[in-house]
């Protein structure tokens, strides 16, 4: 339904911020900058309301189908092929992921984690494939650059007013159609669905003009037509802080234990003459299946025991085992690859059971404990990215992951 | 260093608006309803594990077959899921000194045995630096230590076993503490501490007889536990049939539910069309 409405512009900007309320949001996950080694959790959030369901690249998800921004080349069939069977791979995670590095910041840099679901890949490493997408900037200033980011309310003001103001020109809703009052009614709702996509993040200051693509679509969730690819049910990722100790310490109360502290200054009282328990140390932790390493990664997912994925850029790892493979070098630049996340295993087990409903596919093929990701750290392109084609190419490049087995 | 001013993280601060924030925590508030039901946080498990997920989805009901395939377990839900009438008890909490430049560093360490009286048994032990800490971890340790214990007849095979099958002989340091199956009304003949993780694991009556240095009572009561757990570890005349294999839960229910890939589309029919109206 389309239409053109002729409204007073205060009318306008009451009604869009309702209409800001009232829509489904898709929490994009723009999490707060970790320092080094601090670690961001991603935890679960909302269900998509279908699998199927297209969202944009900023947003973090689990399951469904990839979301790939507007690429000059689409994305190479081979990359989306598993290696062992030669089937498509279904996505993962897929994982919105800007640096701010000292000498540039990446804002469009998304890590899509795409794995196979048949039976005999499942559990081989090699069926995975990480890839990381990233959008060169080259210049900053370039008018050619899609929206960034904008307060929703600074948004829908100018967007109900279309002042050409320095500021508020940042946004522009139509090219040469549109008078000052009269807005075209889907726009407008595109202009709300996208800032609310971006509601957390922050503005860029600098005031540059930005021209902002019309995204084509309807205001309602569109479905990416795409009937041949696997797909794992769909939720949304939320960011949290590693928090300090004291969650841990509650995450380890075991309820209903029979013994109480005053009992036991009671027993150690009354013990008979000639034991005494003499010529203890320290001692690791260890039980019948479970070892020191194993008892320490289980200890950090108590904390919270409903994380997916652990981003800490540049971090350490948390390993469940002691001995784990070496990450490899880059291809293109050959610097040694760090880690950047890893997929924990509530993962699985919120995607089991969803999958209950429609057991159309193997996930119990999965036995990973933890899928470790690496990347390279300088972040570099394909090659094929030259200053020529300015700031709006694109770079896929694989990267590396870990898959730690369960047994 | 160029890693220095690397700040790597999902974008940047919120800067305090008002737009960002409510819609967080509005999300947050949503999503919470959706998922989850009644149990609060604690009470949740989110299983970690194959088997755990196997646990928690009911597929495995008895703890015998975790221990036919000999799989390890690795959370303590799965005990806790499989064995409902555990009770602990703390042996001993002794305090651990550590000589540090700055003086001595205790830490306590807490020995806790847990078991529900008809042939389970698990020990734990866990040093931290408060009480409570070491407990708690003792008895998670202790759980993921559960092992079955065989009981066996004395002489005539009647009623329940009550005993060792055989003589059995377990070893921790320099303490070995050997059980010899006893005739019915003997009791537990051993020492304080042994006689705790016996009574927890459901033998009736037992000769005991230890060597070694069993003043250090944390290796006699490890020294026990491992002669428990030689008892189904023993090959008697029982065991000389053929063994018939089945086969383990993973791939057990693996094969039941996994399903071929094709099946993964979804008939056009269902797909509803979302075009401009």
């Amino acid at each position: 339904m389309s239409g053109r409405i002729s409204v007073p512009s205060n009318y306008l900007t009451l009604w869009c911020c309702y209409l800001l309320n009232y829509l489904c949001f898709q929490i994009s996950v723009y999490l707060c900058t970790s320092g080094m080694g601090e670690v961001i959790l991603g935890m679960p959030g909302q269900w998509a309301h279908d699998y199927r369901e297209k969202a944009d690249h900023y947003t973090s998800k689990i399951g469904g189908l990839p979301d790939w921004p507007d690429l000059d080349i689409p994305v190479s069939g081979k990359l989306l092929l598993c290696d062992l069977c030669g089937g498509k791979l279904c996505l993962m995670a897929q994982i919105y992921a800007p640096l701010s590095m000292a000498e540039r910041s990446i804002d469009e840099r998304v890590i899509y984690v795409l794995g196979c679901m048949k039976k005999d890949c499942g559990s081989n490493p090699q069926s995975w494939r990480v890839l990381r997408l990233q959008r060169c900037k080259q210049d900053i200033e370039s008018k050619d650059e899609p929206l960034k980011a904008e307060q929703p309310e600074e948004e829908s003001t100018s967007v109900a007013e279309d002042k050409p103001t320095s500021q508020s020109s940042s946004v522009k809703v139509c090219d040469d159609e549109d008078s000052d009052s009269d807005i075209d009614l889907d726009d407008l709702a595109q202009a709300l669905e996208q800032a609310a996509t971006l509601a957390s993040n922050s503005k860029k200051q600098d005031g540059t003009k930005h021209t902002r693509k019309i995204v084509e679509g309807p205001v309602a969730k569109k479905l990416i037509y795409d009937l041949t690819t696997p797909v794992l049910p769909c939720f949304y990722i939320y960011s949290q802080r590693n928090s300090s100790e004291g969650r841990m310490d509650k995450a380890n109360f075991v309820g209903g234990s029979s013994i109480s502290l005053k009992e036991i200054e009671k027993s150690s009282g009354n013990e008979s003459e000639g034991e005494s328990w003499e010529g203890e140390a320290y001692e690791y932790d260890k039980a019948l299946g479970a070892d020191r390493t194993y008892l320490k990664f289980k200890k950090q997912l108590d904390a919270y025991p409903e994380q997916c994925f652990r981003y800490s850029y540049g971090g350490n790892a948390l390993f469940p085992v002691a001995n784990v493979p070496k990450p490899g070098a880059c291809k293109i630049c050959g610097s040694a690859r760090r880690f950047e996340l890893q997929l924990m295993p509530p993962l699985l087990y919120f995607l089991q059971e969803a999958s209950d409903d429609s057991s159309n596919f193997s996930i119990d093929g999965w036995t990973w404990l933890t899928i470790i990701i690496f990347t390279c750290p300088k972040n570099c392109c394909s090659g094929t990215c030259d200053e020529k084609s300015g700031n709006s190419c694109r770079c896929i490049v694989e990267e590396e992951a870990i898959v730690i087995q369960d047994d | 260093m160029a890693e220095r001013g690397d700040r790597g993280g999902f974008g940047r601060g919120f800067g305090g608006r008002g737009g960002g924030e409510g819609g967080r925590g509005r999300g947050r508030g949503e999503r919470r309803g959706g998922r989850r039901g009644n149990k609060s946080e604690e009470e949740k498990w989110v299983p970690v594990t194959k088997l755990g997920r196997l646990v928690k989805s009911n597929n495995i009901t008895s703890i015998e077959q975790i221990y036919l395939h000999s799989l390890p377990v690795k959370e303590h839900q799965i005990i806790d899921t499989l064995l409902k009438g555990l009770k602990d008890e703390v042996m001993k909490i002794t305090p651990v000194q550590k000589q540090t430049r700055a003086g001595q560093r205790t830490r306590f360490k807490a020995f806790v045995v847990v078991g529900d009286g008809d042939g389970h048994v698990g020990l734990g032990v866990k040093c931290a630096k408060e009480v409570a800490t070491a407990i708690r971890g003792a008895i998670i340790l202790a759980k993921l230590s559960v092992i079955p214990v065989r009981r066996g007849y004395w002489g005539n095979k009647i009623g329940l076993p009550h005993t060792v099958p055989c003589k059995v002989t377990g070893k921790c340091g320099s303490v070995t503490v050997r059980m010899v199956p006893a005739p019915r009304g003997a009791g537990i003949v051993a020492a304080r501490v042994p006689k705790k993780v016996l009574q927890f694991a459901g033998i009736e009556d037992v000769f005991t007889s230890s060597r070694g240095s069993t003043k250090t009572l944390g290796n006699f009561v490890k020294a026990t536990f491992d002669c428990l757990m030689k008892t189904y570890g023993f090959l008697t005349p029982d065991f000389w049939t053929e063994t018939r294999f089945s086969n383990s839960p993973y791939q057990q229910y693996t094969d039941l539910l996994s399903k071929p890939t094709t099946k993964a589309l979804l008939p056009p029919t269902e797909e509803p069309l979302q075009a401009e109206a």
